[in-house]
């Protein structure tokens, strides 16, 4: 099990077949709570195994960020999968799906609180020590910032890694687009960030409408968000880069290109 | 059998006579059933080409002509060369693509003529070309010919006509009051072996062997993983009826399956097994050609025999 290194790509049962193509992948990641504990594993993640590339399951379901402890059964989850995959690590999301018992369905952003961050640190611990593998977080993407925010993202951010010692899992899309809907410069929360803890980084497609930039993971990705994963890369080149397309997928030239796309700008080898 | 009375003997033969002629007949007939269905499933062994199948080819082993048909258009319609009309007519959107097989090619045709899909198969062109995809997959070997089929036939139906003729002896032994023992013990064996010689198959083991292999290596194609067919392209769209049917054609395009009228189906993967075929029945020429195919399969057939 090594480490997550190069350019890498979103596995989906959609493009299973165009993954399974690509020549020079080392590196995908997979929806954890896609992959079955027990039972067959899906036929396309069994090849890249064979072909010893390295799967790291995506959480996306744990709710690090809830008030009440991460579920233990669903912490049971990722680490079997992680075990079944052989994976060098996982990651999650600093966020929430649910409260008091009501599903959100999707992933809510944490008030910036001291409070919030006892509650992730606390959460995440218990996540810890039933996991083998070591854990990436990832902040995700908001449109609007609490009203009663104590701390910055970056503050925030480095509060939660230094108390847990998790790794990062930096989306370079989230930043571009939290900075270009609050107006801010992305580069300065960079420059702020510990990309030394970086284990891999996220970069996504996405749009914009009604003045906001969305974070589609189903539109190709804007020339501004490789431009920051070039200054990124300037800065503190991650072990690896990941392409996350979730839907409304391209012919597979397009998808080609966006990855080859993606190689040029951090400099890594192109994986098709 | 200890019954010797000659004036009770049913059809004035004795049991122990009938019995062994009868078994005589039986095992003859039983070895040369066998030997023509072993030729049958071997194929012919002429011409091996490691060419990989196209999906035309793939859908012909798996489903038949009918199928090959939605296999083409599934990737015509992937491509974005033709459409359906509210009257449920193929039509053409543009020029034809390039890189068309002769299939794609005769139906492109059609659809500009704004044919039906159920009058596809019927189609003089398309009936063309899907003799040519059949006329490969017999030479590749992997697609039995219509001449071996028949002579695997005709021996089944004789082992079958040996049943019936056995039965009535049972039958009219039981109601003159012989013992039927030896006979019965004859006959249920003779029916299990009639009932495995009888299927004549489409395809051959290599052909069967082919559409696993191909279905092996296009898991991601399964209509479960909801394949991204944009991503894919044309060739995955056609691979995917292939493999799958038309419940690929389906998810591929709903509105245009719909319209066109093409059934929902879904391909067992355990090939072809004849029936649906409604345009190649005739064998035209193909007689003569199974005839020197045949003189010079005695090798493979020694090695079917052995296998």
């Amino acid at each position: 099990m090594t480490g997550p290194s190069g350019v890498g790509i979103g596995w989906r049962p959609e493009i299973a077949g165009f993954v399974a193509d690509l020549p020079g992948l080392r590196f995908v990641e997979v929806v954890a709570e896609g992959v079955p504990a027990s039972g067959p594993l899906p036929p396309g993640l069994t090849q890249l195994r064979e072909r010893a590339v390295t799967v790291v399951p995506h959480g996306v379901r744990l709710s690090l960020g809830g008030a009440e402890p991460v579920d233990p059964a669903r912490v049971g989850h990722l680490a079997a999968v992680a075990q079944r995959l052989d994976a060098p690590l996982i990651s999650e999301h600093i966020a929430f799906v649910r409260a008091g018992g009501l599903e959100a369905g999707h992933l809510l952003p944490l008030p910036r609180s001291r409070e919030a961050v006892d509650a992730v640190c606390a959460n995440v611990a218990r996540a810890q020590a039933d996991l083998p593998v070591p854990i990436a977080l990832e902040p995700i993407a908001a449109l609007v910032d609490w009203p009663d925010d104590e701390l910055d993202e970056a503050d925030f951010l480095t509060e939660i890694l230094d108390r847990t010692g998790a790794l990062l899992l930096l989306d370079v899309a989230n930043v571009h687009a939290n900075a270009r809907n609050r107006g801010a410069d992305p580069l300065a929360l960079l420059d702020r960030l510990p990309l030394e803890r970086i284990a891999y980084a996220h970069v996504a497609g996405g749009a914009e409408y009604g003045g906001f930039y969305h974070d589609t993971h189903t539109d190709p990705v804007p020339s501004a968000v490789l431009e920051l994963v070039g200054a990124l890369c300037a800065r503190q080149r991650p072990p690896a880069l990941l392409l996350e397309r979730d839907g409304h997928y391209p012919p597979a030239p397009e998808l080609r290109a966006e990855l080859d796309a993606l190689a040029a700008a951090a400099g890594f080898p192109a994986v098709t | 059998m200890s019954v010797h009375a000659a004036s009770g003997d049913t059809w004035g033969i004795s049991g122990p006579t009938f019995l062994r002629y009868y078994l005589a007949a039986a095992i003859l007939v039983v070895v040369i059933a066998a030997y023509h269905r072993v030729r049958l499933a071997a194929g012919s062994t002429g011409a091996m080409t490691t060419d990989p199948l196209g999906p035309q080819q793939v859908a012909y082993l798996n489903g038949g002509p009918r199928l090959a048909v939605h296999a083409a258009l599934g990737g015509l319609r992937a491509s974005g060369a033709i459409g359906v009309r509210p009257d449920r007519r193929l039509t053409t959107v543009g020029a034809a693509p390039t890189g068309l097989t002769p299939l794609d090619q005769a139906i492109h045709w059609a659809a500009h003529q704004h044919a039906r899909v159920g009058d596809l198969p019927q189609d003089e062109r398309v009936r063309t070309a899907l003799h040519q995809i059949r006329n490969g997959l017999e030479q590749r070997g992997l697609l039995t010919d219509d001449a071996q089929r028949a002579r695997a036939r005709f021996w089944a139906t004789i082992l079958i006509a040996l049943l019936g003729l056995g039965v009535l002896r049972l039958v009219s032994g039981l109601f003159n009051g012989h013992p039927v023992g030896y006979l019965l013990l004859t006959l249920v064996p003779l029916l299990i072996i009639t009932l495995v010689l009888r299927r004549a198959p489409m395809l051959t083991r290599a052909g069967r062997s082919a559409v696993r292999s191909v279905r092996r290596e296009h898991t991601h194609l399964a209509p479960a993983s909801a394949p991204a067919y944009a991503t894919y392209g044309a060739a995955g769209a056609a691979m995917g009826v292939a493999l799958y049917g038309t419940a690929s054609l389906w998810a591929l395009d709903p509105g245009f399956a719909e319209q066109a009228e093409i059934q929902r189906q879904a391909a067992s993967g355990s090939g072809w097994t004849g029936g649906s075929d409604g345009s190649s029945g005739g064998g035209d020429s193909s007689g003569g050609d199974g005839g020197s195919s045949c003189g010079g399969g005695g090798g493979c057939g020694g090695g079917g025999c052995g296998g």
